[in-house]
């Protein structure tokens, strides 16, 4: 599982901090207005119920009838109702049977004990406060208020302070982006730092001063870097001392042979012979050294300079003596490439002297383009393949193919395929294997950044 | 009968140099040391020096400048050193060519073979005079002259020039460059670079910014007016 990063983790606890801060003070607040509000309506409810309570009490006192009609007289707008019990029987203005239901029996019994009382109620899923005044010991009065405007006040003051929390978290996250970024940007400084030292460019350093909360981080880089230059300036000067020390005593054997070499017939024939194999070795093992500096190179970023690639192809053909009309160029191929010539060079030599050596020689070169970006270069034989089991170590150092043996070309340095794979990594590409329709093997080597 | 001149500390290599080279047809002499080669250059010169880059006393590098200084007897450096430093230095100090240890002798042989050939090609190409402004080449007879001031140059800086001078205007690339100078099939591109550096240093006015011998971005060199 991918880890998730570290802007989008500040993001999230900026913005779940800001939600929880506003939810909070959003909730606080509508308590306390709620509770402010509801409280002012009751009282209000109240006094104006004793009020009318007189009134209707007033009413009573000249007969049920006369408290009846006082109940009409009473001036209570459109937000409230008025109910008088009067010896056990409900007198209101209007009949509704949802009205006196809604009067919780218990309210009724207080109120039957002298008591009077105050409650909240929902009638018709609105809420509603009824105040309840005793009048006497047979009746009572009733009004209930509805809060349904508070009701709605309250729900309007709920969504505004939800879509304020929202808003808030919003802020907070993109305050979180930015700050990510802000607290990223000294680490985006060091990752292209890191870049250029991985490209070869070994002089990039970081300035401790740009920020001195990362002091630590530039200085252990700089040092990082600095250890690390050591070390390839060592490994450097070893692979030229061991050029050297090797280089050397083989150019005095490879003068000392072809001295001998040109005196060949006056050598009796096992002299002879011998004199053939020890040649033949200086030759290998001078390839030896040449592939393994090579390799030792590898860190080397490729000198790209613009190169007629099919005219290399064909030089490179007749250098092995390899007749240069197997070079096929795929419509559309651009003509110049941006590639380092010499790896080019000798990668396609490789190839072709692997095709000579396990694939009965090559009968195809060609060159193509995938996209813009990306070329190719595939050299075809003719021999047997290559095997599913081979095809994984066939570009690791030191494999030979197992017909080499078998043919006695025993010449190769086993390193040819392996520099062929480093060259195509080294223009950011790769080096394949694959079938040949019709047979024997197809070696195929991408390259990256070949198109000016 | 060419007289060749091996500078080399290493006895061994030294040794078996001469005689393959004597082999070869040539006639080897040997020096273990700059100081050695020097003398001996200066009281009977050879027709073309080797040298080997890491010498006790006097390096590969000032012995070239000195060898330089006196003629311009081509000279090819024999190294096992192949860094790039390494050879720009010693082609900027004055060699005409370059060959990494272990050179095949057959291959040696061929190099010293096309240094000859330049030599002797400057003088027998039939052109007259080639005027670029202020810049005069004489292919007929071997000169160059900036504002009738003639420049001193080697062989091989002279069949460069002569090869861009004779295709006026026109780009040549490395590729073909080395071709017909070096002879190389397919080679180093320094060699090419380092000659046109060293080149510009003496018949430009201003060799950071040259009006001659200008470099066709991507595509090679070409001399013009």
């Amino acid at each position: 599982m991918r880890s998730v990063g570290l802007r989008a983790r500040v993001t999230t606890g900026f913005a779940v901090g800001a939600l929880l801060l506003s939810a909070v003070m959003a909730s606080v607040s509508y308590q306390l207005v709620s509770t402010s509000l509801i409280d002012e309506r009751e009282k209000n409810a109240i006094r104006a119920a004793y009020v009318n309570a007189a009134v209707v009490s007033a009413g009573l006192a000249g007969g049920q009838r006369a408290g009846v009609e006082s109940l009409w007289s009473l001036d209570t707008g459109s937000e409230r109702e008025v109910l008088l019990r009067n010896d056990g029987a409900w007198f209101g203005r209007a009949a509704d049977e949802g009205l006196t239901a809604a009067i919780p029996q218990k309210l009724q019994l207080r109120v039957e004990q002298g008591r009077p009382a105050v409650q909240r109620i929902r009638t018709d899923g609105v809420p509603a406060v009824v105040v309840a005044v005793p009048l006497s010991t047979s009746a009572a009065f009733y009004e209930i208020d509805s809060l349904r405007e508070l009701d709605d006040n309250l729900r309007l003051l709920a969504l505004v302070l939800t879509a304020v929390a929202i808003m808030t978290a919003v802020a907070g996250a993109a305050l979180g982006w930015y700050a990510g970024r802000y607290v990223l940007r000294p680490l985006a400084v060091v990752a292209e730092a890191a870049h250029d030292i991985a490209t070869g460019k070994l002089n990039a350093r970081l300035d401790p001063a740009a920020e001195p909360d990362l002091a630590r981080l530039t200085t252990s880089f700089n040092h990082m870097v600095d250890q690390l230059s050591a070390r390839m300036q060592r490994d450097r000067r070893f692979a030229a001392d061991v050029s050297h020390e090797l280089r050397s005593p083989l150019q005095t054997l490879s003068a000392a042979v072809s001295v001998v070499t040109r005196r060949r017939e006056h050598l009796d024939e096992r002299t002879a012979t011998a004199l053939g194999l020890i040649a033949d070795e200086i030759t290998r093992f001078q390839a030896l050294v040449h592939d393994l500096l090579e390799l030792a190179r590898s860190d080397q970023p490729a000198q790209r300079t613009p190169v007629d690639i099919a005219d290399l192809a064909r030089l490179t053909c007749r250098s092995r003596n390899v007749d240069d009309s197997i070079v096929q160029i795929e419509q559309g191929t651009p003509a110049m490439w941006l590639v380092d010539r010499r790896r080019i060079e000798q990668l396609l030599a490789n190839l072709l002297d692997n095709a000579e050596k396990y694939g009965g020689g090559p009968i195809a070169l060609r060159i193509g383009h995938v996209s813009d970006d990306s070329c190719f270069l595939e050299v075809d034989d003719d021999g047997p393949g290559v095997s599913a089991e081979d095809r994984d170590s066939i570009f690791d150092r030191f494999v030979r193919g197992r017909t080499a043996n078998s043919r006695g070309a025993g010449d190769g340095t086993g390193l040819g395929l392996a520099l062929v794979a480093q060259h195509a990594a080294a223009h950011g590409g790769h080096a394949d294997i694959l079938d040949r329709p019709g047979g024997g093997a197809r070696f195929r080597a991408e390259l990256k950044g070949c198109t000016p | 009968m060419t007289a060749v001149l091996v500078i080399e500390d290493d006895d061994r290599i030294r040794l078996a140099l001469v005689l393959a080279l004597e082999d070869e047809g040539y006639t080897v002499s040997g020096a273990a040391t700059a100081e050695e080669g020097l003398v001996r250059q200066r009281r009977e010169p050879a027709d073309t020096v080797l040298v080997d880059l890491m010498l006790p006393g006097i390096d590969g590098f000032e012995c070239i400048r000195q060898l330089r200084r006196d003629d311009d007897v081509p000279i090819v450096v024999v190294s096992a050193r192949d860094d790039t430093h390494d050879i720009v230095a010693a082609l900027e100090a004055g060699a005409d060519d370059y060959v990494v240890k272990p050179v095949a002798v057959k291959e040696l042989s061929a190099r010293l073979r096309a240094l000859r050939r330049r030599a002797q090609a400057a003088v027998t190409t039939e052109v007259p005079g080639l005027v670029f402004g202020d810049l005069t080449v004489r292919p007929e007879a071997g000169e160059v002259s900036v504002r009738g001031q003639q420049v001193p140059v080697t062989r091989t800086e002279f069949r460069l020039l002569c090869e861009l001078a004779e295709h006026p205007g026109r780009v040549l690339s490395r590729q073909q460059l080395l071709q017909r100078v070096w002879e190389y099939e397919t080679g180093d591109e320094r060699l090419v670079d380092v000659h046109v550096g060293r080149l510009r240093n003496k018949i430009e006015d201003d060799s950071s910014d040259p009006r001659h011998l200008v470099t066709v971005r991507g595509l090679g060199y070409k001399l013009q007016r």
